[in-house]
Protein backbone atom coordinates (compact mmCIF):
# COMPACT_ATOMS: atom_id res chain seq x y z
CA UNK A 1 0.00 0.00 0.00
CA UNK A 2 1.23 3.26 -0.69
CA UNK A 3 -0.53 5.64 1.97
CA UNK A 4 -2.79 3.38 4.79
CA UNK A 5 -4.05 6.67 5.37
CA UNK A 6 -4.34 9.65 4.19
CA UNK A 7 -5.34 12.73 6.93
CA UNK A 8 -5.42 15.99 6.42
CA UNK A 9 -7.48 19.53 7.47
CA UNK A 10 -9.46 21.58 5.06
CA UNK A 11 -11.28 24.00 7.42
CA UNK A 12 -14.22 23.60 8.39
CA UNK A 13 -13.30 19.52 7.31
CA UNK A 14 -10.88 16.94 9.09
CA UNK A 15 -10.33 14.28 6.65
CA UNK A 16 -9.35 11.11 7.78
CA UNK A 17 -9.08 8.22 5.20
CA UNK A 18 -8.26 4.67 5.96
CA UNK A 19 -7.45 2.11 2.99
CA UNK A 20 -8.09 -1.78 3.48
CA UNK A 21 -7.13 -2.95 0.19
CA UNK A 22 -5.30 -1.94 -2.72
CA UNK A 23 -8.33 -0.61 -4.80
CA UNK A 24 -11.04 1.04 -2.68
CA UNK A 25 -14.00 2.09 -4.63
CA UNK A 26 -15.91 5.06 -3.40
CA UNK A 27 -19.47 4.75 -4.37
CA UNK A 28 -23.04 5.91 -2.33
CA UNK A 29 -25.65 8.50 -3.32
CA UNK A 30 -24.58 11.76 -5.24
CA UNK A 31 -23.46 14.69 -3.62
CA UNK A 32 -21.81 12.92 -1.12
CA UNK A 33 -18.52 15.36 -1.63
CA UNK A 34 -16.86 13.16 -4.35
CA UNK A 35 -15.40 15.68 -6.17
CA UNK A 36 -15.05 17.84 -3.62
CA UNK A 37 -12.50 15.91 -2.39
CA UNK A 38 -10.61 15.30 -5.70
CA UNK A 39 -10.55 19.31 -5.62
CA UNK A 40 -8.68 19.11 -2.36
CA UNK A 41 -6.04 16.30 -3.44
CA UNK A 42 -5.16 18.72 -6.32
CA UNK A 43 -3.70 20.86 -3.52
CA UNK A 44 -2.36 17.86 -1.31
CA UNK A 45 -0.53 15.91 -3.93
CA UNK A 46 1.81 19.27 -4.41
CA UNK A 47 3.49 18.65 -0.80
CA UNK A 48 6.40 16.15 -0.39
CA UNK A 49 4.15 13.78 1.82
CA UNK A 50 1.32 12.57 -0.82
CA UNK A 51 3.54 13.43 -3.71
CA UNK A 52 2.94 9.92 -4.79
CA UNK A 53 -1.19 11.37 -5.17
CA UNK A 54 -1.55 11.27 -9.04
CA UNK A 55 -4.95 12.80 -10.42
CA UNK A 56 -7.22 11.90 -13.46
CA UNK A 57 -10.80 13.10 -14.58
CA UNK A 58 -12.96 13.53 -17.32
CA UNK A 59 -10.90 16.99 -18.16
CA UNK A 60 -7.41 14.51 -18.02
CA UNK A 61 -5.40 14.67 -21.42
CA UNK A 62 -4.10 11.75 -22.52
CA UNK A 63 -5.78 9.50 -19.56
CA UNK A 64 -5.00 6.29 -21.05
CA UNK A 65 -0.84 6.81 -22.51
CA UNK A 66 -0.42 8.68 -18.83
CA UNK A 67 -2.27 6.45 -16.69
CA UNK A 68 -0.33 3.58 -18.19
CA UNK A 69 3.01 5.28 -17.34
CA UNK A 70 1.92 5.28 -13.00
CA UNK A 71 4.45 3.08 -11.02
CA UNK A 72 4.37 3.48 -7.47
CA UNK A 73 1.58 6.17 -7.79
CA UNK A 74 -1.80 6.76 -5.72
CA UNK A 75 -4.29 6.82 -8.03
CA UNK A 76 -7.17 9.05 -7.94
CA UNK A 77 -9.87 8.91 -10.96
CA UNK A 78 -13.25 11.10 -10.47
CA UNK A 79 -16.01 10.00 -13.22
CA UNK A 80 -14.58 7.05 -13.53
CA UNK A 81 -17.25 5.34 -14.46
CA UNK A 82 -17.21 6.92 -17.99
CA UNK A 83 -13.34 7.32 -17.79
CA UNK A 84 -11.87 3.49 -17.65
CA UNK A 85 -12.10 1.20 -20.11
CA UNK A 86 -11.18 -2.92 -20.31
CA UNK A 87 -7.69 -2.17 -20.69
CA UNK A 88 -7.45 0.32 -17.97
CA UNK A 89 -9.31 -2.49 -15.62
CA UNK A 90 -6.80 -4.98 -16.43
CA UNK A 91 -3.83 -2.52 -16.06
CA UNK A 92 -5.38 -1.56 -12.12
CA UNK A 93 -5.57 -5.39 -11.76
CA UNK A 94 -1.80 -6.05 -12.61
CA UNK A 95 0.26 -3.17 -11.83
CA UNK A 96 0.60 -4.16 -8.24
CA UNK A 97 2.95 -1.21 -7.23
CA UNK A 98 0.07 1.49 -7.35
CA UNK A 99 -2.77 1.85 -4.94
CA UNK A 100 -6.25 3.39 -6.50
CA UNK A 101 -9.10 5.52 -5.22
CA UNK A 102 -11.57 5.24 -7.88
CA UNK A 103 -14.77 6.98 -7.96
CA UNK A 104 -16.40 4.52 -9.27
CA UNK A 105 -20.13 2.46 -9.17
CA UNK A 106 -19.21 -0.59 -11.80
CA UNK A 107 -16.82 -2.88 -10.52
CA UNK A 108 -16.74 -5.46 -13.24
CA UNK A 109 -13.51 -6.97 -14.20
CA UNK A 110 -11.58 -5.07 -11.14
CA UNK A 111 -9.95 -7.43 -8.49
CA UNK A 112 -11.76 -5.84 -5.65
CA UNK A 113 -12.76 -7.49 -1.96
CA UNK A 114 -15.88 -6.82 0.56
CA UNK A 115 -13.06 -4.29 1.93
CA UNK A 116 -13.06 -2.11 -1.55
CA UNK A 117 -16.53 -0.70 -1.33
CA UNK A 118 -16.40 2.32 0.56
CA UNK A 119 -18.72 5.48 0.86
CA UNK A 120 -17.76 8.93 2.31
CA UNK A 121 -19.45 9.76 5.51
CA UNK A 122 -19.78 13.10 6.97
CA UNK A 123 -20.12 13.34 10.77
CA UNK A 124 -19.63 16.22 12.70
CA UNK A 125 -17.16 18.03 10.16
CA UNK A 126 -15.06 15.17 10.16
CA UNK A 127 -14.66 12.61 6.76
CA UNK A 128 -14.05 9.56 6.51
CA UNK A 129 -14.04 5.92 4.52
CA UNK A 130 -17.15 4.31 6.12
CA UNK A 131 -18.10 0.76 4.40
CA UNK A 132 -20.78 0.82 1.74
CA UNK A 133 -23.61 -1.91 2.74
CA UNK B 1 -42.42 5.67 -20.50
CA UNK B 2 -38.95 5.55 -19.11
CA UNK B 3 -36.27 4.45 -22.30
CA UNK B 4 -33.15 2.65 -21.23
CA UNK B 5 -30.86 1.83 -23.63
CA UNK B 6 -27.80 -0.64 -22.72
CA UNK B 7 -25.23 -0.18 -25.36
CA UNK B 8 -23.45 2.89 -25.78
CA UNK B 9 -23.44 5.02 -29.19
CA UNK B 10 -21.97 8.35 -30.00
CA UNK B 11 -24.53 10.31 -31.68
CA UNK B 12 -25.24 14.29 -30.95
CA UNK B 13 -28.34 12.92 -29.55
CA UNK B 14 -27.00 11.22 -26.57
CA UNK B 15 -24.91 13.03 -23.42
CA UNK B 16 -22.12 10.84 -22.54
CA UNK B 17 -20.23 13.31 -20.29
CA UNK B 18 -22.74 14.69 -18.23
CA UNK B 19 -20.42 17.29 -16.26
CA UNK B 20 -19.05 18.64 -19.96
CA UNK B 21 -22.35 19.13 -21.42
CA UNK B 22 -23.75 20.67 -17.78
CA UNK B 23 -20.71 23.07 -17.76
CA UNK B 24 -21.04 24.15 -21.14
CA UNK B 25 -24.90 23.86 -21.87
CA UNK B 26 -27.41 23.33 -19.21
CA UNK B 27 -25.94 25.59 -16.90
CA UNK B 28 -26.50 28.46 -19.18
CA UNK B 29 -30.54 27.65 -19.00
CA UNK B 30 -32.92 29.18 -16.45
CA UNK B 31 -33.69 27.49 -14.13
CA UNK B 32 -37.23 26.87 -12.93
CA UNK B 33 -38.46 26.26 -9.12
CA UNK B 34 -38.80 22.60 -9.45
CA UNK B 35 -35.18 22.39 -10.76
CA UNK B 36 -33.98 24.64 -8.15
CA UNK B 37 -35.67 21.76 -5.97
CA UNK B 38 -34.51 18.92 -7.18
CA UNK B 39 -31.08 20.83 -6.56
CA UNK B 40 -31.90 21.09 -3.00
CA UNK B 41 -33.21 17.89 -2.78
CA UNK B 42 -30.04 15.87 -4.27
CA UNK B 43 -27.02 18.45 -3.42
CA UNK B 44 -28.69 19.99 -0.29
CA UNK B 45 -27.46 23.20 -2.12
CA UNK B 46 -29.52 26.59 -2.36
CA UNK B 47 -29.07 27.86 -5.86
CA UNK B 48 -28.99 31.84 -5.65
CA UNK B 49 -30.62 33.33 -8.72
CA UNK B 50 -27.25 34.69 -10.04
CA UNK B 51 -26.50 30.52 -10.40
CA UNK B 52 -24.23 30.77 -7.12
CA UNK B 53 -24.75 27.70 -4.51
CA UNK B 54 -24.36 27.62 -1.25
CA UNK B 55 -24.29 23.69 0.64
CA UNK B 56 -22.71 22.47 3.46
CA UNK B 57 -19.26 22.13 1.55
CA UNK B 58 -18.88 25.70 0.95
CA UNK B 59 -19.72 28.59 -1.66
CA UNK B 60 -19.47 27.95 -4.99
CA UNK B 61 -21.20 28.11 -8.54
CA UNK B 62 -23.78 26.15 -10.52
CA UNK B 63 -20.77 24.40 -12.13
CA UNK B 64 -20.06 23.11 -8.18
CA UNK B 65 -22.57 20.68 -8.38
CA UNK B 66 -22.79 16.93 -7.98
CA UNK B 67 -22.15 14.67 -11.39
CA UNK B 68 -25.16 13.15 -10.29
CA UNK B 69 -27.28 16.13 -9.82
CA UNK B 70 -25.81 17.30 -13.17
CA UNK B 71 -27.15 14.49 -14.91
CA UNK B 72 -30.24 15.09 -13.46
CA UNK B 73 -31.09 18.46 -14.79
CA UNK B 74 -29.27 17.67 -17.98
CA UNK B 75 -32.26 15.33 -18.17
CA UNK B 76 -35.09 17.28 -17.08
CA UNK B 77 -33.81 20.23 -19.49
CA UNK B 78 -32.94 17.82 -22.41
CA UNK B 79 -36.10 14.95 -22.51
CA UNK B 80 -35.25 14.54 -26.23
CA UNK B 81 -31.23 13.67 -25.66
CA UNK B 82 -30.17 9.91 -24.09
CA UNK B 83 -28.53 10.85 -21.30
CA UNK B 84 -26.16 8.77 -19.77
CA UNK B 85 -26.76 7.21 -16.21
CA UNK B 86 -24.06 5.53 -15.03
CA UNK B 87 -22.32 8.16 -12.32
CA UNK B 88 -25.69 8.43 -10.48
CA UNK B 89 -25.88 7.66 -6.98
CA UNK B 90 -29.59 5.81 -5.90
CA UNK B 91 -30.49 8.74 -4.45
CA UNK B 92 -30.42 10.22 -7.97
CA UNK B 93 -31.45 7.21 -10.17
CA UNK B 94 -34.41 7.20 -7.67
CA UNK B 95 -35.60 10.67 -8.74
CA UNK B 96 -35.05 9.83 -12.62
CA UNK B 97 -37.50 6.55 -12.21
CA UNK B 98 -39.87 8.59 -10.69
CA UNK B 99 -40.27 10.40 -14.12
CA UNK B 100 -41.47 9.82 -17.08
CA UNK B 101 -40.80 10.41 -21.21
CA UNK B 102 -37.25 10.55 -20.53
CA UNK B 103 -34.37 8.48 -22.25
CA UNK B 104 -31.33 6.97 -19.97
CA UNK B 105 -27.97 4.88 -20.83
CA UNK B 106 -26.89 2.36 -18.54
CA UNK B 107 -25.13 -0.50 -19.31
CA UNK B 108 -25.73 -2.39 -15.89
CA UNK B 109 -28.34 -2.87 -12.94
CA UNK B 110 -28.04 -0.76 -9.63
CA UNK B 111 -30.03 -1.15 -6.91
CA UNK B 112 -32.67 1.44 -6.08
CA UNK B 113 -36.26 2.28 -5.69
CA UNK B 114 -38.26 1.71 -8.39
CA UNK B 115 -42.06 2.78 -8.37
CA UNK B 116 -44.53 -0.37 -9.04
CA UNK B 117 -46.49 1.47 -11.91
CA UNK B 118 -43.08 2.63 -13.82
CA UNK B 119 -43.21 1.94 -17.58
CA UNK B 120 -39.77 0.83 -18.61
CA UNK B 121 -38.80 0.10 -22.15
CA UNK B 122 -35.21 -1.79 -22.96
CA UNK B 123 -33.47 -0.79 -25.98
CA UNK B 124 -37.21 0.14 -27.95
CA UNK B 125 -38.29 -3.15 -27.79
CA UNK B 126 -38.90 -4.93 -24.28
CA UNK B 127 -41.81 -3.30 -22.26
CA UNK B 128 -41.06 -4.38 -18.07
CA UNK B 129 -43.09 -2.33 -15.28
CA UNK B 130 -41.76 -1.34 -12.14
CA UNK B 131 -38.93 -2.82 -9.75
CA UNK B 132 -39.47 -6.67 -10.48
CA UNK B 133 -39.69 -5.73 -14.33
CA UNK B 134 -36.73 -4.37 -13.94
CA UNK B 135 -34.60 -7.10 -12.41
CA UNK B 136 -36.12 -9.60 -14.12
CA UNK B 137 -35.05 -8.32 -17.64
CA UNK B 138 -30.94 -7.31 -16.36
CA UNK B 139 -31.34 -11.14 -15.26
CA UNK B 140 -31.96 -12.03 -18.49
CA UNK B 141 -29.49 -9.43 -20.16
CA UNK B 142 -26.50 -11.19 -18.14
CA UNK B 143 -27.50 -14.70 -18.91
CA UNK B 144 -27.50 -13.61 -22.62
CA UNK B 145 -24.23 -11.68 -22.34
CA UNK B 146 -23.22 -14.97 -20.02
CA UNK B 147 -24.22 -17.33 -22.62
CA UNK B 148 -22.15 -14.73 -25.82
CA UNK B 149 -19.53 -14.46 -23.16
CA UNK B 150 -19.72 -10.88 -23.26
Amino acid sequence: MIYKNITFKADPFSYDLVFDDRITLVGGDSGTGKTVLYEILEDLRLTNEYKAIKLFNYKSDEFLETMKRCRDNFIVIDNADILINDDIRKFINFEFSNQYMLFLRNCDGLNVSDKSFKVLKLDNNRITLEEEL
Amino acid sequence: MIDIYTEKKDSKDWILKNDLYFNLNTCNEEMSQNEIELIQQVDEAKLTPDKHIETKYGLGTIRNLSSGCKTLLNIVKHPDKVVCVEECGPNVLKIIFEMDNIKVYMSRPTLFEIPDDAEIRFNDTDVVTGNSGYNTWWSREYERREMDDL
